[in-house]
């Protein structure tokens, strides 16, 4: 594309108007070549049409909508990694095993070596249990371990206080198929210790989730806490 | 457990575009619900505008924050480009619904800060000491018909030169020409409307 066809689709590129091939062609030639110092000009006029439709009321609701969004949101955007939604991470983990392993990562190892230390110290019949870590968003974490056959600990810091209308609920999913381990409540200071009866070695998923007060059948948000078993 | 408001002094701080950008690459919720209020009623105008449907025009509103909220780390608005952006994801993601909607592809233009930025140079500064006092809309209403037609069209309907001139019935060519004599004849209305308002200041 020389110049003057560039100057002649000037306008057009300045309103975003030509279709998106043509439109990068129009770009690359701007960003190397210094003789249509005028495209930038334009495309501010263009730009300020944005202020040029007439204000309106939208409902109170959007507001309301947007900060709940926003404040369910509030991970730091660059380093959180990606969610994953619970019913994909479910479909991830029978079909490749592999990437929760790899997901929980070295703070689940750090975890295990925690507890594992607090466990030998406490009771030398424990070490040797299974145990699992949980991991979230804002140093959510939980360990998880079997207090006897059939009888697991959950213990939780890091869960944001939740208002009456919600709870967290501990779900355990094997072959893709959640299953809820009952209610967790928190202390106001985000800790939650909860003993709940279930075999950790049936266990290939565990999950915590917000759900309205009274819970769900299966889980209807994304978990705070997740990890493999 | 809804949050106490918050003390008007803290929303002091969000004044300025600086405070206001700091604030939402901090993740300050607050930040977020001060944006909103100064902006929500010119973002909902603008989707509305182009969409002609309050709840696609809130959907669209609600989904730009929240990627300038996701993006904050992008931003860098020290001096006053922080609207501009805002109102530019919007027009974008209601143009893309619009085009979606109207069963075409959506358009593959970029958008990011930076684009914005680089845009800006200082005429966007002066132009956007213009905004408050509507004269965009004015520089835009005083085109003849036949210049200001084409860049509604582009605008706010989302049409490529080839479909402008589809739908008037006119040479491709004059389409183009059309298109930018009007940009050209805004932007030396809007030179003139803001170095008055440069001097007043």
């Amino acid at each position: 594309m020389n110049c003057d066809e560039v100057e002649e689709l000037l306008g057009a590129y300045a309103l975003d108007a030509l279709p998106g091939d043509l439109w990068a062609d129009v770009s690359a030639h701007l960003a190397g070549c210094s003789k249509h110092p005028e495209a930038t000009e334009l495309r501010a006029v263009a730009g300020a049409l944005a202020f040029a439709a007439p204000e309106a009321q939208p409902s109170a609701a959007l507001k309301s909508r947007l900060m709940d969004a926003v404040r369910a949101d509030s991970a730091p955007p660059t380093e959180a990694p990606k969610r994953v939604g619970l019913l994909n991470r479910m479909k991830q983990l029978t079909s490749q095993r592999a990437i929760p392993y790899a997901l929980a990562g070295a703070l689940a190892v750090a975890l295990i070596a925690v507890v594992l230390t607090n466990l030998d110290s406490g009771d030398s019949n424990r070490p040797g249990r299974a145990t699992v870590s949980l991991s979230g968003e804002d140093n959510a974490a939980a360990a998880v371990y079997e207090l006897e056959d059939g009888i697991i600990v959950v213990d939780a810091a890091g869960l944001k206080p939740l208002d009456t209308a919600h709870t967290y609920q501990l779900w355990s999913i094997t072959s893709g198929q959640p299953s809820s381990l009952g209610l967790i409540g928190t202390a106001p200071n985000g800790e939650a210790l909860a003993v709940v009866r279930a075999e950790l070695k049936d266990i290939e998923f565990l999950a915590v989730t917000v759900e309205p007060a009274g819970g769900s059948i299966a889980p209807t948000t994304d978990p705070v806490l997740e990890g493999t078993a | 457990m809804s949050p106490d408001l918050p003390e008007p002094s803290q929303r002091n701080i969000y004044r300025e575009d600086g405070g206001l950008a700091d604030g939402l690459r901090r993740r300050d919720p607050l930040a977020m619900e001060v944006l909103y209020d100064r902006l929500g009623r010119q973002a909902f105008g603008l989707a509305y505008r182009i969409l002609g449907d309050g709840p696609s025009a809130e959907d669209v509103v609600q989904e730009a924050l929240l990627t300038v909220w996701r993006q904050a780390d992008r931003i860098d608005a020290a001096r006053g480009r922080l609207n501009s952006f805002v109102m530019t994801l919007v027009h974008h993601k209601a143009i893309d619904a619009l085009r979606v909607k109207r069963g075409q592809q959506a358009r593959q233009v970029p958008v990011d800060f930076a684009e914005v930025e680089k845009v800006g140079a200082d005429f966007s500064d002066r132009v956007l000491q213009s905004i408050a006092g509507g004269e965009v809309r004015e520089a835009l209403a005083k085109l003849p018909e036949e210049q200001r037609r084409p860049i509604e069209m582009a605008y706010y309907e989302g049409l490529t030169h080839l479909e402008i001139a589809g739908a008037l019935g006119l040479p491709l060519g004059t389409v183009k020409s059309r298109l930018r004599l009007g940009l050209e004849k805004m932007r030396a209305a809007l030179r003139s409307g803001s170095g008055h308002e440069l001097r007043r200041s």
